[in-house]
C-alpha cells in the first residue's frame, strides 16, 4: 500500500525465467528503506549466501527510501545497491554501493520502492520499466556500447523524445512526463565482467565500488530504464515544505552565494568539487542530484566529463602532472572515459600507481616478467589512459590479469606479500583501493572500512580535515577551535554523547574505547540515516555549519524532521541510529556466513609497518586531537597502526556491539535484543554463533 | 473562488471601452500599463474585428527563471506538486525542467513556466470559462469544476512545452497559479504571497516580479546571476559564454 513516502511495491525480477513478481513493501518497512530493506531482502531471497558475485544465485537489490523522489534536502536522489560483489580480497563480501541522480525518483514515480534481481538471462537483455509495465527487451544492439551511447539509444527508442510532454501510455490519462527515462547501465567493463566494472546513470552517477558492473554482466543485463508518472504520498506535505524552507534559511548557503569553506557538509555553496590539477577553464553551469540543497557538480561547454566531481576528477591528476609538470586535457579525457566505459576510478587511480611502480622496478613492461603491450613510458598521456582503460574494459592483455582487481592480480603475479610490504600496492582494506584518507592518519576511515566490507566512503569526520586544510590554504582562521569542534560533534553522537574523547585522533587515543565508540556510532548512523534513509554522504552528517552563529549543524534535528514529515512516523534521531545497529548486525551475520572471523580482520601489512608521511595535500593531516589534555588541530602524520593496539581496539569494538570478542560473532542475547532471533538460529545452524 | 473570477471577458470590460485599442497595440505596447488585452470571443469565430478587442487585467505577478543558474535538482517541481496536490510527482508540476545530461552547457537545461500571458491563449481557447483570469490577482488559472477535459488550453499555449497541463490523476487542466490555490502550503500564495518554487530553489534561479517582463521566444528567461555567482566559478554574462576564471577575476572576490 502506498503510504507515507512508500509507493508500496518492490519489483522482483527473475532473469532466468524472464518473469517478474511483486513483493509488498509493507513486509519490509520495519527496516526503514534503502540498505535496511536491501539487506533483509538479500537475507530472505539469497538461499546460498556463499555463492560468488557472478553466480546466477546472487541477488542484486536496488532500494530507494521513503525520502527518494521527495523534497527532503539532499536525500531524494540516491539509490542503494547491494549484493555479493566481485571486488575485494580475500572474500567477495556481500557489499554495497550507491549512486545519485534521478533514478530513485523515477523508480518511485513508476510505483516501485525497489528492485530485486536474480538469475541470469540467456542472452543480453535490458529492462524497460514504464510505470507498472515491465518488459524484458533484447540488448543485442546495446551490447558493446558505452554507457553514454547506451542511454542515448534507449532514449531514441522512446517515442516523442523531443522536449515535449511525452505520453507514456495509450490514453491521455495513462500519464505524461517531460523527463527522460532514468537509466542505470554498464559499459564494456561490466559486460566483460571485470570487477572494475561500474553501474552508471546519466553522465556522472555511478555505483562503482564492489564490482556490481560484473554482476550485471554475469546476469546478461545491460541496463534498467525507468520512467514514471505516479505520485508519492507524503504524510505532512505542508510540514515537509516548511522543513525544507527551514533547512534552506537556517543551514544552507545563501542561494547562489559563496560561503565560508568547509568539508562536505550541508552548509557548503553550490560550487562543483574539482580535484583536477588544472580545473576546466570554459564556461560551466551547476548540476545536482534530485532534491539537493546545493549540488557538487557541473556541466561544461564542451560536454566532456559532464557531472564528474571529486575523486573521479583526481583520478589521473598525479600522472598527468608527472608527465607534463601541470594539469592538461589528459585528465579530462581520462575522467570522461571512465564514466563512458564504466570503470571504477578509485581502483584505477591506485592501480595505475602500482603499475607505474612495477615498471620503474623493471618488473612490468613489454617483454618483462609481467609482460604487457602497455607503453609505460606514456603514463600521464591521454593515449596511455585510453589504452589501459580499453584493455581493462575489454579484458585484453593486462586487462585479463586485472579482471578481479589489482590485489588479485598481484597475487597471481606472486607479488602480493612483497608489494604490500613495501607499500606500493596501496589497497589497505579487503583489497580495496586506499581512498586517500589513510588508516594510519584518519583512523576512523580505516577502522570503519576493515570492520565492514569495503572502503567505507563516508565523509562525516573527514569533513573536518577538509575544513582545516581549506582554511590553511586560504590563510583563514578556522571558525571553530578544535575544542568547539569536539564539543559540537560529540554532542550529536547519541547514545555516546557523554564521551568528549571520541574525536581525539591523537596516537594515545586511537586504540581506546572512546575511539571504538566513534566507529560504532558511525557504523550505526550511516547504516540507517545515510544508507537506508539515503541522506547523501556529501551533505550529512552536518556537525559544524559555519552559516550559523553557533556553528552547530543540522544533524540530529534535520534527519528525523524530514523522515517524520514524509512517513508520518514519530521517530527520534537515536531511534534511527538504533535501527542502524540492527541493520549493521544483520550485515555482519551475512559476512559471518561468508566466512568472516575476528582473525581475518587485518589491514595490509604496510599499514602497520610503514609510517605515513603525506596526506593528499602534502605533509599535513590535521585532525582534532588532545595535547596535554586539551583539544587542538594536530598533525596525525608520521605514524603507523600498532598491531597490538589494533587488537585492543577490536576488543572494545566487539564489546560495544555485544558480539563475542573472541570470534567477532554476535551472541544470541544480542541478536534477540535486536529482534534478530532468526539470525541467531541461522548462525547456530552454521555453528557460527558467538559465545555468551 | 468561482464567484470572484472572470469567466467571460464580456463581464469585465464595459462595451464602450472595447474599440479604443488596435490589434497592433495589444500585441506590442501594453506591457507598461498593467493591462493585458485579448480578443474577446473572436478566436472562436475565426476572424478579428477592431471593436472586439477587449482589455483584461494583467497578471499580478510573473515567474522569471534563469536556466543558466538552475542546478537541475527539480526541487521546484517537487515543491509545486507538493503544495498544490499534497504529493510528490514531477508530472503534476506546473513548472518543468527538461535536461540532457550529455549536452553542452548552457544547452543542457530548459525551464518552462507559464508566462501569465498578457494575451492568454489558454483562456481564449477554453470553451467553458474554466481557464480564466482571477478577478483579484489577474492570475490566469483553472476553475477545475468547470473543466470538461477538452485540453484546448493545453493545445492553445504557444510555448514549445505547454504551460497548461493535463492533470491525469485528478482529470482536469492545470497551470501555474503563482501558488494562489495551494491547499498544502501554510503561507499565503499568489502575487504578494509565497511561491513555493521560489521559496525552495537552492541557487536563486527562480524569481518573482510584479512588472510585466519583456516577452521573447525564450519566455521570461532572464539573467539572475550576480558577482556572488561568479565567485563560485560560473559565468554571469547573459549568454553564459565567459569563462569562470575570467568571471571570478572580474568579480573582485
Amino acid at each position: 500500500m502506498a503510504t507515507g513516502g512508500y509507493v508500496g511495491k518492490i519489483l522482483r525480477v527473475d532473469l532466468t525465467a524472464r518473469e517478474t513478481s511483486v513483493i509488498e513493501t509493507e513486509k519490509y518497512t520495519e527496516w526503514g528503506g534503502g540498505h535496511g530493506i536491501g539487506s533483509a531482502l538479500f537475507w530472505d531471497l539469497c538461499k546460498d549466501k556463499t555463492v560468488s558475485g557472478r553466480d546466477p544465485g546472487n541477488i542484486l537489490t536496488f532500494m530507494t527510501s521513503p525520502l527518494s523522489g521527495t523534497m527532503a534536502p539532499s536525500a531524494s536522489g540516491r539509490v542503494e545497491v547491494q549484493g555479493i560483489g566481485t571486488a575485494g580480497y580475500p572474500v567477495n563480501w556481500f557489499t554495497r554501493s550507491n549512486f545519485g541522480g534521478r533514478f530513485g525518483g523515477q523508480l518511485k514515480y513508476a510505483g516501485w520502492d525497489g528492485i530485486a534481481l536474480e538469475g541470469k538471462a540467456d542472452v543480453p537483455v535490458w529492462l524497460d520499466i514504464i510505470n507498472g509495465k515491465v518488459e524484458f527487451r533484447d540488448a543485442a544492439d546495446l551490447w558493446g556500447k558505452d554507457t553514454q551511447e547506451t542511454q542515448k539509444l534507449i532514449w531514441e527508442l522512446k517515442e516523442n523524445e523531443e522536449h515535449g510532454w511525452t505520453e507514456i501510455g495509450k490514453t491521455r490519462d495513462s500519464g505524461r512526463t517531460t523527463q527522460k527515462p532514468a537509466i542505470i547501465t554498464i559499459g564494456p567493463a561490466g559486460e566483460n565482467q571485470s570487477s572494475l566494472g561500474c553501474l552508471v546513470h546519466d553522465a556522472g552517477n555511478a555505483a562503482g565500488q564492489g564490482g556490481f558492473g560484473a554482476v550485471f554482466g554475469s546476469k546478461n543485463l545491460k541496463a534498467i530504464s525507468v520512467v514514471g508518472t505516479g505520485s508519492i504520498p507524503v504524510a505532512d506535505p505542508a510540514g515537509l515544505l516548511n522543513a525544507r524552507i527551514w533547512a534552506k534559511e537556517e543551514y544552507a548557503a545563501a542561494p547562489g552565494q559563496r560561503v565560508e569553506p568547509n568539508g562536505p557538509t550541508f552548509g557548503v555553496d553550490p560550487a562543483p568539487v574539482f580535484l583536477y590539477a588544472k580545473n576546466p577553464d570554459g564556461p560551466m553551469g551547476p548540476q545536482a542530484c534530485q532534491g539537493c540543497i546545493n549540488g557538487c557538480r557541473a556541466r561544461f561547454d564542451t560536454g566532456i566529463a559532464n557531472e564528474s566531481s571529486c575523486q573521479e576528477t583526481s583520478m589521473y591528476k598525479a600522472f598527468d602532472t608527472l608527465a607534463h609538470g601541470e594539469g592538461t586535457d589528459a585528465s579530462y579525457i581520462a575522467t570522461d572515459l571512465v564514466q563512458k566505459m564504466g570503470v571504477n576510478s578509485y581502483e584505477l587511480m591506485q592501480g595505475i600507481g602500482y603499475l607505474y611502480a612495477l615498471s620503474k622496478m623493471g618488473v612490468l613492461g613489454k617483454g618483462l616478467e609481467i609482460d604487457t603491450d602497455l607503453d609505460m613510458s606514456r603514463v600521464g598521456e591521454a593515449d596511455f589512459a585510453i589504452d589501459l582503460i580499453t584493455k581493462i574494459s575489454n579484458r585484453e592483455d593486462i586487462g585479463e590479469d586485472l579482471a578481479d582487481g589489482f590485489v588479485r592480480a598481484a597475487e597471481k603475479w606472486g607479488r602480493l606479500e612483497q608489494d604490500y610490504a613495501i607499500g606500493i600496492l596501496d589497497f589497505p582494506y579487503w583489497g580495496y583501493a586506499n581512498h586517500g584518507y589513510d588508516p594510519r592518519a584518519e583512523t576512523e576511515w580505516g577502522y570503519s572500512s576493515i570492520m565492514g566490507d569495503r572502503d567505507m566512503n563516508e565523509h562525516g569526520f573527514n569533513a573536518n580535515f577538509w575544513s582545516v586544510i581549506k582554511h590553511m590554504m586560504a590563510g583563514l582562521e578556522m571558525p571553530v577551535s578544535a575544542e568547539e569542534y569536539a564539543k559540537i560533534t560529540t554532542a550529536k553522537m547519541v547514545p555516546y554523547d557523554d564521551d568528549p574523547n571520541m574525536v581525539d585522533y591523537s596516537t594515545e587515543n586511537i586504540y581506546s574505547e572512546s575511539f571504538a565508540k566513534l566507529v560504532v556510532w558511525q557504523r550505526h548512523y550511516t547504516r540507517f540515516w545515510k544508507q537506508s534513509a539515503l541522506y547523501c554522504d556529501f551533505r550529512y552528517p552536518d556537525f559544524t555549519n559555519y552559516n550559523r552563529e553557533d556553528n552547530v549543524g543540522i544533524t540530529g534535528d534535520g534527519e528525523p524532521k524530514f523522515w517524520n514529515a514524509i512517513t508520518g512516523q514519530d521517530i527520534t534521531f537515536l531511534d534511527g541510529i538504533e535501527l542502524g545497529r540492527r541493520i549493521w548486525t544483520l550485515d555482519n551475520a551475512i559476512w559471518i556466513l561468508q566466512g568472516r572471523h575476528r582473525d581475518m580482520v587485518q589491514f595490509a601489512s604496510y599499514i602497520y609497518d610503514i609510517p605515513l608521511e603525506n596526506s593528499l595535500v602534502g605533509p599535513y593531516y590535521p585532525m582534532a586531537g588532545k595535547v596535554d589534555g586539551q583539544y587542538a588541530y594536530i598533525n596525525v602524520l608520521g605514524r603507523s597502526i600498532d598491531r597490538d593496539g589494533f587488537e585492543e581496539w577490536k576488543t572494545h569494538f566487539y564489546n560495544l556491539e555485544g558480539w563475542d570478542p573472541a570470534s567477532g560473532w554476535p551472541t544470541r542475547e544480542t541478536l534477540e535484543s535486536l529482534n534478530l532471533a532468526f539470525v541467531a538460529d541461522a548462525l547456530t545452524e552454521a555453528e557460527k554463533l558467538g559465545g555468551e | 473562488m468561482v464567484d470572484k473570477d472572470i469567466n467571460s471577458i464580456e463581464e469585465i470590460v464595459p462595451a464602450e471601452e472595447k474599440s479604443t485599442i488596435s490589434r497592433r497595440q495589444f500585441i506590442t505596447g501594453m506591457g507598461g500599463i498593467g493591462v493585458g488585452i485579448v480578443l474577446g470571443g473572436t478566436l472562436f469565430k475565426g476572424f478579428l474585428l477592431p471593436d472586439e478587442v477587449i482589455a483584461i487585467p494583467a497578471s499580478g505577478g510573473y515567474l522569471l527563471v534563469d536556466s543558466k543558474k538552475c542546478q537541475g535538482c527539480n526541487t521546484c517541481m517537487m515543491a509545486c506538486s507538493l503544495t498544490h496536490h499534497g504529493v510528490e510527482n514531477l508530472s503534476l508540476s506546473r513548472i518543468q525542467i527538461v535536461q540532457d545530461p550529455f549536452a553542452c552547457f548552457p544547452d543542457d537545461k530548459m525551464i518552462t513556466q507559464c508566462r501569465q500571458c498578457a494575451d492568454p491563449k489558454c483562456v481564449s481557447a477554453c470553451p467553458t470559462g474554466a481557464m480564466h483570469v482571477d478577478k483579484e490577482t489577474g492570475v490566469r488559472t483553472v476553475d477545475t469544476a468547470k473543466c470538461i477535459g477538452c485540453q484546448e488550453c493545453v493545445n492553445a499555449c504557444e510555448l514549445n512545452l505547454s504551460g497548461a497541463g493535463w492533470n491525469f490523476e485528478e482529470k482536469h487542466a492545470q497551470k501555474c497559479d503563482l501558488c494562489l490555490d495551494t491547499p498544502f502550503m501554510d503561507a499565503d500564495g499568489g502575487p504578494g504571497g509565497q511561491q513555493a518554487c521560489v521559496a525552495v530553489c537552492p541557487t536563486g534561479a527562480i524569481s518573482f516580479t510584479t512588472e510585466i517582463p519583456v516577452q521573447t521566444d525564450a519566455g521570461y528567461e532572464v539573467n539572475l546571476r550576480d558577482e556572488g555567482w561568479a565567485a563560485l566559478g560560473y559565468p554571469i554574462d547573459d549568454e553564459g559564454k565567459v569563462s569562470p576564471a575570467a568571471a571570478a577575476a572580474a568579480s573582485g572576490y
